[in-house]
């Protein structure tokens, strides 16, 4: 349960003939996890893909296409084609689309060309539409020089003056499009008395005849293409819905095809047999050894290379290879065939919690799978920042609902947490503060904002005792007893410290040893206990006001375990536990963040209260509408600032605070061989 | 009504959070982008990034224990 799934190497040899029919063997097992084959092993050379894999990527390719030209939607179309329908036939269908399809695609395509063509076209010869002059016109003349574009303000009168009258000019009917003739050697004048009115030049379109007339057989022409391109899309769409279940169950089935006779390039091969490494799970091992043996006898030989333990081995392997002679660069390009992946073991409630561990990065093989230590923590900070009946039935169902309509990973981590995190705030709102929405069930003053007032029924305090202890709703509030809420993160925290350091502990001893855990953690554990100590007297002398007595036996035992706690973790660790030391406190102090975020959301609500009740209701009127929609618009905005700040200060407590004190991560993740279907079916 | 030692008292305790507050967030900032753009490269250091991020929040919490302290000697 707390690590991950223990693993086994395993070694499969076996002849070529035998290689299409064990890979599909492998794929059908599910759990095996290849290994790359390292070709630097002696007599064998990678393997090379199936026969099968060049004309199915082919074909593949074609399909792709295919899905690109129809516009084929994955998700819109989820029918599931069985294989047996389409495999045997599947080159001449591909034919048989591509045949019919080829018309449709060309017109369209040509169409588009002619399309953006005319319009090019017409957007060139648009501003010259209200000019009443044949494009001819414009071109062939010796001693005179055009020039046409878009301007600011008109120039006309400055052209006049500048150039003596020797200029024709043209203004389009919005004024802001201008046509200027003047004689090649006062061309310059003219260009600068326009680009003053903020000239903009444009090209004088090529051809002959009036641009309003050009200009409105080509919109026609185009009108004319736009409606044929409708049609052709319509021959498209119904070419879409004729093929497309064909079209995205063979590029599965050819894709699976491709993965499969791929497979031997992860392999070695000789000339005659090939050699595949591979983990699998050790409980899984004798079904693999069986299933092989069912399949081919004693062909195909099988062997368990190891058992995998958790002791730290891949240090050392690495320091042979230093001292066997070979380079740093020669070690490091040595694959990591050695690193064991992990199979994360989990039930279905605290599995959905694995989504925030490999956020992180996957565990390693030895070490603590730390999703359990999430699954029970987190909902319990979330519970305890937001602790608020109001918002944790939202946030519950929000999380349920998600929980069974999403599909996608982080929808599903969203999910899980606010799921868990509402249900949490429900008991911690009932049973802790007694809150909802801000406002207590039953407030210990009688002039207080209190649903029993509010609703004028009597909410009794205690709900019932077991033996002497009464069980009430609420004990303490966020706002009024912020010392005990205080005082009580840091005991939170200081215990999931330490529950830390203790899971840290059980990491070291499975991996170095009994003697290595002792001295890197145990004394840290001895530390933080030695610190809680202080603590209590801290509390005393700095809150309560008592005198520091030296001769305390909690400041004495506390002061105690410090002290040998630190000199064992600096023989341990060196000098780096000095610098550490501080971290402590530090670590310990970022718990207060729980108290604080609730006092936060409990202040705000607060305010609102205050507003919408007691200031605008009361007043009566339409003032209790305006009170209300405050009353609603302030809860929402404190309901979506919670999911990011409990959320995030929940997790976060984990990855920083706890975390640090075992978790290592960055191991392989067990990723077996398997086929998942999701267009065709399989019999 | 409060005399002044208290709202001193307050006063200072609003400065020792809210100035805290700005240096985290400043340092946070330029950790933060940094952060995000290794994430950009290789998710996988999404981990890291995030512990590194918030290593400066320290001095926040520093500051908001400075003003508990404070307040609670009101």
């Amino acid at each position: 349960m707390l690590l991950p799934e223990p693993m086994s190497r395993i070694l499969v040899v076996g002849t070529k003939e035998r290689l299409p029919a064990s890979i599909e063997l492998l794929y059908g097992l599910e759990n095996v996890h290849v290994v790359d084959f390292s070709p630097d092993e002696e007599g064998f050379t990678l393997g090379s893909p199936l026969p099968e894999a060049s004309d199915a990527s082919r074909m593949l390719l074609k399909l792709r296409s295919m899905e690109k030209d129809l516009k084929v939607d994955e998700a819109k179309f989820g029918n599931k084609v069985p294989i047996s329908k389409i495999a045997p036939t599947i080159d001449t269908t591909i034919e048989q689309i591509e045949a019919e399809m080829h018309g449709t695609i060309a017109s369209k395509s040509a169409m588009q060309a002619r399309l953006s063509e005319a319009q090019s076209k017409l957007s060139l010869l648009q501003p010259f539409r209200s000019i009443d002059l044949d494009l001819s016109m414009y071109k062939g003349y010796g001693s005179l020089d055009v020039i046409a574009g878009h301007i600011h303000s008109n120039p006309e009168a400055q052209l006049m003056e500048a150039l003596g009258g020797e200029v024709e000019t043209f203004t389009s009917s919005s004024g802001n499009f201008i046509v200027v003739f003047v004689p090649l050697a006062k061309a310059d004048e003219a260009q600068r008395v326009l680009i003053q009115n903020g000239l903009t030049e444009v090209q004088v379109p090529e051809g002959t005849g009036k641009p309003e007339k050009i200009a409105s057989e080509l919109e026609g022409e185009i009108s004319a293409l736009t409606k044929e391109m409708e049609d052709v899309e319509k021959n498209i769409e119904q070419l879409r819905e004729k093929h497309a279940d064909f079209i995205l169950a063979s590029d599965e089935h050819l894709s699976i095809v491709v993965e499969k006779s791929e497979l031997p390039l992860r392999m070695g091969a000789s000339e005659h047999a090939f050699v595949l490494e591979a983990w699998a799970p050790t409980a899984d091992v004798g079904k693999v050894q069986k299933a092989f043996k069912d399949k081919f006898q004693d062909s195909i030989h099988i062997e368990v290379l190891e058992d995998r333990s958790r002791e730290e081995v891949h240090e050392s392997k690495e320091e042979i290879r230093m001292e066997a002679g070979m380079t740093t660069a020669e070690v490091s390009a040595v694959p990591m065939s050695q690193e064991t992946p992990v199979k994360l073991q989990h039930g279905k409630g605290v599995g959905r919690f694995e989504f925030f561990t490999k956020l992180l990065s996957t565990p390693r093989y030895n070490e603590i799978d730390p999703t359990i230590a999430v699954a029970i923590f987190f909902p319990i900070f979330f519970g305890i920042m937001v602790g608020d009946v109001g918002y944790g039935l939202p946030f519950a169902v929000l999380g349920y609902l998600g929980l069974k309509k999403t599909k996608s990973k982080e929808w599903r981590g969203i999910s899980t947490m606010l799921f868990y995190g509402g249900l949490a705030s429900i008991v911690f709102g009932l049973f802790m503060y007694g809150d909802m929405l801000g406002i207590e069930f039953n407030a210990p003053h009688a002039d207080e904002l209190s649903w029993s007032a509010l609703l004028g029924v009597d909410i009794p305090r205690v709900l019932f005792s077991i033996g002497d202890i009464p069980i009430q709703l609420g004990y303490l509030t966020k706002l009024g007893d912020v010392k005990i809420l205080l005082y009580l993160t840091l005991w939170i925290g200081i215990a999931h410290l330490i529950i830390g350091l203790a899971l840290g502990f059980y990491n070291m001893t499975i991996r170095h040893g009994l003697k290595h855990a002792i001295s890197e953690k145990f004394s840290w554990i001895m530390i933080m206990v030695g610190f809680a100590l202080v603590l209590l007297v801290m509390v005393d002398v700095l809150i309560r006001g008592f005198a520091l007595d030296f001769t305390d036996i909690r400041f004495l035992a506390g002061v105690g375990l410090l002290v040998v706690g630190l000199v064992m973790a600096v023989k341990g660790e060196g000098g780096k536990a000095l610098v550490e030391l501080p971290e402590v406190m530090s670590n310990v102090l970022s718990y207060t963040r729980l108290a604080a975020i609730g006092m936060s959301k409990a202040g705000m609500a607060l305010a609102f209260n205050f507003i919408a009740i007691e200031m605008l209701a009361s007043e009566g009127g339409i003032m209790i509408i305006v009170g209300l929609l405050i009353f609603v618009v302030g809860h929402l905005m404190i309901f979506v600032l919670a999911i990011i700040s409990a959320g995030l200060h929940g997790i976060r407590l984990q990855y920083v605070e706890l975390f640090n004190k075992f978790y290592e991560g960055g191991g392989l993740e067990f990723n077996p061989l398997k086929i998942e279907r999701k267009h065709t079916l399989e019999e | 009504m409060a005399d002044i030692g208290s709202g001193l008292i307050a006063i200072g305790a609003g400065l020792a959070v809210s100035i805290t507050g700005i240096a985290s967030a400043i340092a946070e900032s330029s950790i933060g982008a940094a952060a995000v753009g290794a994430m950009a490269e290789d998710d996988k250091l999404f981990g890291k990034g995030l512990i590194l991020t918030v290593i400066p929040e320290t001095i926040v919490i520093f500051g908001l224990v400075v003003a508990i302290l404070l307040w609670l000697n009101m």
